[in-house]
């Protein structure tokens, strides 16, 4: 898969500007990497665009950009579904264990489907079933080409206090992964490490709140633990991230910022209580979403 | 292959938030049109109160919502009419609205002065509001208890909903 050249990277964010600059803003995102259990009203469409930057190893230099650009609709008043692109960016200069790179490729589609079991504001708190089946091709921390298939899988609690300007949700995230290709592609040392490395679960737990500061300002703070199970059978890393988030909603589009270094890791390496080979110091996202009426 | 040109899917993103749009403003109904549209022709008289917090707390056991001004906008008429002008948190901007109860403590009307959400512009819909008309402080008002919801603007409507109910128990608290 050839890279996108910038002049053609251009010309999409060109085409996004002229969509940002639209008068265009249910499933508002309230925080950066914690879901919340509303979904899209029937008939209602929403386009997202997200940007997570993953800065710094143990040594060297080190940035991961991952790109999402989403559409949303409504199926009915509880089920909304997604369809999203994904494309990813590496900067990588003298980090121990990664080749040097500097790159901009296609990372692989997604589809979403979410359910609302229970409302926040009718049955006095929200659920949500979520179910994201995906396509990747380009490894998360190396940027190396390997092709793997993932669902992701999501239980979405919400609870709102103070006359709802008090937002706290909590999700329970399995995604199993499944390495696709020949297993040259994918083996490092014989056939039986091959295998192991063929399938994995990432599992997060991840929780976070948002308030009310201001007519359409939310400010707070989210957690996420995420670790990992190779071959589905012993966790190889935990690695806990904290930190605030900013919310602003308007009329027909909204933006949430959350920057989230990591706290905590396991198991540490060069840095002392980090998990620095398969994740990174530092996680920040911003989305922005618009709403078409 | 360069990461610099991913940094120009940071533009859109960049121009959004470097540059908010100016602030939506859209007011449906005046004060003055909205209580001509629930009281046609009857001639009101200011009448503005400020809670205390005594008052406030008996609102809030009565109607079992918070009270979040103490300074309530209203208007008496010629027959122990009662126009309110309030306001309840929406999603993103509050919302504006006004109720009238007549001298019997019977919703009169309701009508949405001010609306600025995403979704949830049926609220403003005539079927929407009628529910209320004719309700009492006793009969069953709540979302989804006796008021129906909007898909999409259910907190727009919990807020409104609860709002009636509080400036019913003010009404019979301190004007009835």
């Amino acid at each position: 898969m050839p890279a996108v050249r910038p002049a053609r990277a251009g010309l999409v964010a060109g085409a996004l500007a002229l969509l940002a600059a639209a008068p265009l803003a249910a499933d508002e995102n309230l925080l950066g990497s914690v879901y919340g259990a509303e979904t899209l009203p029937r008939g209602r469409w929403e386009a997202y665009q997200w940007v997570t930057a993953r800065l710094g190893k143990a040594d060297g230099t080190y940035s991961g950009w991952d790109l999402r650009t989403e559409v949303e609709t409504g199926l009915t008043d509880r089920l909304q579904a997604a369809f999203y692109v994904n494309t990813r960016a590496h900067d990588i200069h003298g980090v121990t264990g990664l080749e040097d790179r500097s790159s901009f490729q296609f990372q692989g589609v997604a589809a979403e489907l979410k359910y609302r079991l229970k409302s926040p504001y009718l049955d006095g708190y929200g659920l949500a079933l979520y179910v994201e089946p995906g396509y990747n091709r380009v490894e998360r921390v190396s940027g190396e080409v390997e092709e793997e298939l993932e669902l992701e899988t999501k239980l979405i609690f919400q609870r709102n206090f103070l006359d709802d300007t008090l937002v706290w949700s909590v999700n329970y995230t399995l995604e199993p992964e499944w390495a696709i290709g020949t297993q040259e592609e994918h083996g490092e040392a014989g056939e039986e490490h091959a295998e192991e490395a063929r399938r994995e679960l990432a599992e997060e737990l991840s929780t976070g709140a948002s308030y009310r500061l201001a007519p359409r300002w939310f400010a707070g703070a989210e957690l996420a633990a995420h670790s990992e199970w190779p071959d589905f059978s012993h966790r190889e890393h935990l690695a806990v991230f904290l930190g605030p988030n900013l919310h602003y909603g308007a009329e027909r589009w909204w933006w949430t910022l959350s920057v989230m270094p990591q706290v905590w890791g396991w198991p540490d390496g060069q840095v002392s209580g980090l998990q620095l080979d398969e994740h990174e110091r530092l996680e920040a996202r911003l989305k922005v979403g618009y709403n078409f009426r | 292959m360069r990461a610099r040109a991913a940094l120009l899917w940071l533009a859109p993103p960049a121009l959004v938030v470097a540059g908010p749009l100016p602030a939506w403003a859209t007011v449906y109904l005046t004060a003055d049109e909205a209580r001509q549209a629930i009281f046609p022709g009857l001639a009101f008289t200011r009448a503005d109160l400020e809670l205390t917090g005594a008052q406030a707390a008996e609102i809030e056991k009565r109607s079992g919502v918070t009270v979040r001004r103490r300074a309530l906008s209203l208007w008496r008429g010629p027959a122990g009419e009662t126009f309110f002008v309030d306001r309840v948190l929406g999603k993103h901007e509050d919302i504006v609205y006004a109720l009238g109860v007549g001298g019997d403590g019977r919703v009169a009307g309701l009508e949405i002065l001010e609306y600025r959400e995403t979704y949830g512009g049926e609220i403003r819909e005539p079927a929407w509001r009628r529910q209320f008309t004719g309700r009492t402080l006793a009969d069953p008002l709540e979302l989804g208890r006796g008021i129906t919801n909007l898909s999409g603007a259910s907190l727009s409507c919990r807020h409104v909903t609860d709002g009636v109910r509080r400036l019913l128990a003010t009404r019979a608290l301190l004007l009835g």
